[in-house]
């Protein structure tokens, strides 16, 4: 049995979540920046009249950033009763993976890439990896500390 | 008005008490109106009818409004007269006393906005013309009460006692003899009362006097319970001694009496309010204010806590645990039951479909479920606006439905129930006529709509409306943008179903509470932010204080300056929260205050109070000091609610954390 995922684009690599955790796709149109969080929390938004966090990837992954243009996008995921908005630069695309195609990810990327993805397979000859939520949006305590020193 | 009294000063306790009465008014005219046409009858509702406009008649009376007390004691004639004579009131009846309420609630409303009240002489003649005599349908209630209660019963009661016999209830009664022992044993009459209510209809309490053994004379009081329960049940429930009981039945005809003084109807019981006490909101709002300081000095104990020995940490836990089970207390007690306010819509409904003569049935539909008073007071106006929108654009005139091969009648659905444990779910819908993607999308001038959602999109549009002419009803048509606005500004969403003659389902999804927070919006270094009024002390303009730098690094955030004779620290709230300064034209100052402290944040001008919602932060990645919540102004996006003493203090440790770092 196939598994619908959702594909977006982080700089050049792809990633994929499961399509049964996300809850819809938005264009960018800006967020309320939160002083005092973690340097990758983007901010809130307010999506159907629930207000929630915005990861920016680009920064999580350590990415230079870009100035967001029109293929920006909001990846709503709702997971463990938790919403939290992915910002992504383009999800187009909903595909069907075989959950057995997944493999566990090369140790040098599992270093590289501090746990945030989790698996990674072939869908269409490009490679996808899977991403870890609950990593990417777990709160990570360094993280908030050098966001205090920036701001104080 | 009277004159010297100062009548404003009791002017919001009656508004909050008419309102109420109101409600219970419109709930038993209705039930009334339904018994009626079903053939029944509802003396029960007759008397609480009654009850509530005597009381509305009262309480007018003491501010002055005389039209009011004129419209409520037309209409109580008409109730009193039927009560006491058991006589069904005709239904056209009921659409003359629901103007009368409509009149009532306008008059109310006008009061509350300090404007003249009118007298409605037409519908006082039509509510005088209405006071019907004994029907001859009404038929002798077989009966078999005791000749000690017979007098004291009025003939509708005693309808309501054969009504509830007839519908399989048992009827018993209930003597219950105050004493000693038993105020002892905490029972009294009251409780005796609460206990039986909870068990049944419990239709009257007659006290009487009856000598003693002694030869004194003591009291005894009779209750009389319509109760599917047995004698056992009832005995143990109520704690009383089962020969207490007696069971009232058989069909020996009530022996002819007058019928009992008016005043029975008022001093009747009403054990359903005795259990009630009637809050301000106000006051409320005010206890949550007062202990949502007591939960942030509860977070400084925990950390301080923090340092010290494991017994301190743990009192102090417990202490946050009893915080928050008191502070859900408090919420709890603002939580009014959701069928309160969709039990208003068919009421609603036939007024609104008088005016356009279409047939619309209204069915509700109601669990248990609760929700916060200023849900609810918000909630209502939506719900206004989209049973209105029902009626007007989306229930078919009865020749059109004809045609369609739909009953004449349409139908409108109102229900409610608990969608989780926070949010409310409110659906209405109705099986008119759909709503026309086509014309939608010819009159927005773009593409037609695929689904539903962006069919509803287009729909929320300002002012958009799918009527070329505006109806009397809705004024300017469909208006969904204030529905939307209505839900989101409660946090909550709004979904469409429609399919193109065959009916339109709205959703609302909308939090059980909420917190309403009167706030000052400002604007700094480019961005809106708000911050509660009640933590501001005043606003001062930034040129009108001293100034001057402090040594040291961060001489760019905080300034020292003077208020009166007292030291000020001014921080630059841009350079706070780390954003690059805009420098403004003419600067302004908030000075929060705390104990004997006074802080003075600049920012770049103010621009306005406003009531808004309130929506905590829960999110662990958006957490952070100074940072209370987020509201909705208005845009669709989220504004951060401020606490601004929380700020410093979060700069400040952030500082301490970070000097730590280095040394």
């Amino acid at each position: 049995m196939s598994v619908l995922h959702v594909l977006f684009t982080v700089g050049d690599a792809s990633y994929v979540v499961p399509a049964a955790d996300v809850v819809q796709m938005e264009s960018y149109e800006g967020v309320t920046p939160v002083p005092g969080v973690a340097p990758y929390v983007a901010g809130v938004v307010q999506i159907r009249g629930q207000v929630m966090p915005v990861v920016d990837l680009r920064v999580r992954f350590g990415l230079p950033a870009v100035s967001r243009g029109l293929g920006t996008r909001i990846v709503v995921v709702n997971r463990s009763q938790r919403a939290v908005g992915l910002l992504v630069d383009s999800a187009r695309e909903v595909v069907r993976i075989e959950p057995s195609s997944f493999e566990p990810p090369p140790p040098v990327v599992v270093e590289q890439a501090r746990g945030f993805v989790d698996a990674i397979a072939s869908v269409n000859k490009r490679l996808v990896m899977r991403l870890d939520f609950d990593q990417v949006v777990g709160r990570d305590v360094d993280d908030r500390e050098v966001s205090h020193g920036q701001q104080g | 008005m009277t004159d010297g009294i100062d009548v404003r000063e009791f002017l919001g306790g009656y508004l909050a008490e008419s309102e109420e009465l109101l409600g219970s008014a419109n709930t038993n005219l209705l039930a009334l109106d339904q018994a009626l046409r079903k053939g029944d009858n509802h003396p029960r509702a007759v008397r609480e009818l009654f009850r509530a406009l005597h009381t509305i008649k009262g309480i007018s009376a003491m501010i002055g409004a005389e039209p009011v007390v004129d419209i409520a004691h037309e209409m109580e004639s008409v109730l009193k007269v039927a009560d006491q004579t058991g006589a069904r009131l005709p239904i056209p009846a009921i659409d003359v006393l629901l103007r009368g309420l409509r009149a009532i609630e306008e008059r109310v409303a006008q009061l509350s906005r300090d404007e003249p009240l009118e007298v409605p002489r037409s519908l006082l003649a039509e509510l005088a013309s209405l006071r019907v005599g004994p029907s001859a349908t009404s038929g002798a209630a077989e009966l078999d009460v005791p000749a000690d209660l017979a007098p004291r019963l009025s003939p509708g009661e005693r309808e309501q006692l054969a009504q509830g016999v007839r519908d399989g209830s048992r009827l018993l009664r209930v003597d219950f003899v105050p004493s000693a022992e038993n105020v002892a044993a905490g029972t009294t009459i009251t409780t005796v009362r609460q206990r039986l209510t909870a068990l049944g209809e419990l239709v009257k309490v007659v006290p009487l006097s009856r000598p003693a053994a002694s030869g004194q004379a003591t009291i005894l009081f009779s209750l009389l319970l319509l109760t599917a329960r047995s004698d056992a049940e009832v005995a143990a429930e109520a704690q009383l001694d089962a020969s207490r009981i007696t069971v009232l039945g058989a069909s020996v005809p009530l022996p002819a009496t007058q019928p009992a003084p008016s005043e029975d109807l008022v001093q009747g019981p009403d054990p359903t309010r005795s259990s009630h006490v009637r809050v301000d909101i106000r006051r409320l709002d005010e206890a949550l204010e007062r202990l949502s300081a007591l939960v942030v000095v509860q977070a400084r104990l925990q950390a301080l806590a923090a340092e010290g020995g494991r017994e301190l940490q743990q009192a102090v836990a417990e202490g946050s645990r009893r915080l928050r089970d008191l502070r859900n207390a408090v919420m709890r007690a603002r939580m009014v039951p959701a069928s309160d306010l969709i039990e208003r819509a068919p009421l609603l409904v036939r007024g609104l479909a008088a005016t356009t003569g279409k047939k619309v049935e209204v069915q509700t539909e109601a669990t248990s479920v609760e929700l916060d008073k200023a849900v609810a007071d918000r909630l209502f106006p939506v719900l206004v606006h989209l049973l209105r929108n029902a009626v007007d654009h989306a229930i078919e005139p009865p020749e059109e439905r004809r045609r369609a091969g739909k009953p004449e009648s349409g139908t409108i659905r109102v229900a409610c129930a608990a969608s989780s444990d926070a949010f409310l779910e409110l659906v209405i819908s109705d099986d008119g006529r759909g709503i026309d993607r086509a014309r939608v999308a010819a009159r927005a001038g773009v593409e037609v709509p695929q689904t539903d959602d962006k069919l509803l999109e287009l729909l929320v549009r300002p002012g958009f409306s799918t009527l070329d002419v505006a109806t009397s009803l809705s004024g300017r048509g469909f208006g969904m943008d204030i529905v939307l606005r209505g839900v989101t500004e409660l946090g909550g969403e709004l979904e469409l179903e429609t399919e193109l003659g065959r009916g339109t389902t709205f959703t609302l999804r909308v939090p059980l509470s909420i917190t309403i927070v009167d706030v000052l919006t400002f604007r700094c270094a480019d961005r809106m932010f708000v911050v509660p009024v009640r933590s501001v002390e005043r606003l001062v303009e930034a040129e009108s204080l001293p100034t001057m730098a402090p040594p040291g690094p961060s001489s760019g955030a905080v300034r020292l300056s003077a208020d009166g004779d007292r030291a000020l620290p001014l921080y630059d709230l841009a350079a706070l929260i780390g954003v690059p300064r805009v420098a403004p034209a003419r600067p302004q100052v908030i000075i929060v205050k705390r104990g004997d402290e006074r802080f003075g944040f600049e920012v770049d001008r103010m621009v306005g109070r406003k009531e808004v919602v309130m929506r905590p932060v829960i999110d662990p990645l958006v957490q952070a000091p100074g940072v209370a919540g987020t509201a909705d102004l208005g845009d669709g996006k989220p504004t951060l609610v401020l606490d601004l003493l929380g700020l410093v203090r979060g700069g400040v440790q952030a500082r301490a954390a970070r000097s730590e770092v280095v040394s």
